[in-house]
């Protein structure tokens, strides 16, 4: 139960990460929503993960639980890439202007 | 009469820019260098041959150089901007076909081609790569045009101020034709004649930088 409940906490933490992450990249905002929901789900009805394991030739359903947590953590890291290109978007301006009134002197 | 002005984006090209410049401001042409951060001496060189010389204080990326030379060219009145680059792979003599394409069609943009024109020198596997980016960017724009990736264009003041590149990098050129695409303005291909060297085969894209042009304009569809 312990188990369980650390691993909701975690989700949720990043179902609301997807919230506030929305406004930067709907997309990667959308995938980590339906990443995590796709664990709480496992996590509370670990029997289907188990049977869906073995459909997808995975062997157990802690395999398929660990899956999911990876594709959560690329989906981050994603969004981690997204956000330093936005910050180079502000660098480039900032450079841009700088560059602009030096040349107008 | 229009005001032409010809905007080169260089990075470290201290070696060659002076040439270059001289040959394009012989042609009777305003040159906008954009410094991209170059460590040098490439604005010195491209000062005293006769440019007006933008300096980024950091190294941002042809992309970058090429928005910052654009939006001083409006702002210093141009009527018509040309790209060019800065590694002497082009012809100054090109520019006037591209004007005179612009003003015979009436068109917003001409886009310089090397397929329609020559391609002097240039390797095997650069031409299968540049086919390849033209069938991604047929597929991604809708835009038929058989070179994508070519640094010779000519825009009208009208045109330019459609363009606003975000991509600082290499994926600029795949970039500005979404924004040619997305702005309905009249675009033609003009054949135009690339001479590729040593020198500028040494500083042109590799396999590795198509690889990271498809990352760039991946993420870019992501953001807003």
């Amino acid at each position: 139960m312990i188990a369980r409940i650390f691993l909701t906490v975690l989700l949720s933490g990043v179902l609301l990460y997807a919230w506030k992450e929305y406004r930067l990249s709907p997309v990667v905002a959308f995938l980590s929503v339906l990443a995590s929901c796709w664990g709480l789900y496992f996590v509370w009805v670990p029997e289907h993960a188990t049977e869906l394991a073995h459909l997808a030739g995975v062997g157990r359903g802690v395999d398929l639980i660990l899956y999911t947590w990876v594709v959560i953590s690329l989906i981050l890291l994603l969004n981690l890439h997204l956000k330093l290109r936005a910050q180079m978007e502000t660098i480039t301006l900032l450079a841009r202007s700088i560059a602009l009134t030096n040349a107008r002197k | 009469m229009d005001t032409v002005v010809i905007v080169i984006a260089a990075y470290n090209e201290a070696k060659v820019i002076a040439g270059v410049v001289r040959e394009v401001v012989a042609g009777g042409y305003k040159v906008i260098l954009v410094d991209d951060g170059s460590r040098d001496g490439t604005a010195d060189v491209a000062r005293q041959a006769g440019a007006l010389v933008v300096v980024h204080p950091v190294n941002l990326g042809q992309g970058a150089a090429l928005q910052t030379g654009i939006e001083l060219a409006l702002a210093e009145g141009a009527d018509v901007i040309v790209t060019f680059d800065a590694d002497g792979q082009h012809h100054v003599s090109d520019i006037a076909n591209l004007l005179a394409a612009l003003k015979t069609n009436a068109a917003d943009f001409a886009l310089g081609n090397r397929f329609m024109g020559g391609a002097v020198d240039m390797t095997g596997t650069r031409r299968l790569l540049l086919r390849a980016a033209t069938i991604f960017t047929r597929l991604t724009t809708g835009l038929r045009l058989t070179d994508t990736h070519n640094g010779l264009r000519a825009m009208t003041r009208r045109g330019a101020s459609h363009i606003g590149l975000r991509q600082n990098r290499m994926a600029h050129a795949s970039e500005i034709l979404h924004q040619i695409a997305a702005s309905g303005l009249k675009f033609i291909e003009v054949p135009v004649t690339i001479t590729y060297s040593a020198y500028s085969r040494a500083k042109g894209q590799k396999l590795t930088d198509f690889f990271a042009i498809l990352i760039d304009l991946f993420a870019r569809s992501l953001q807003r």
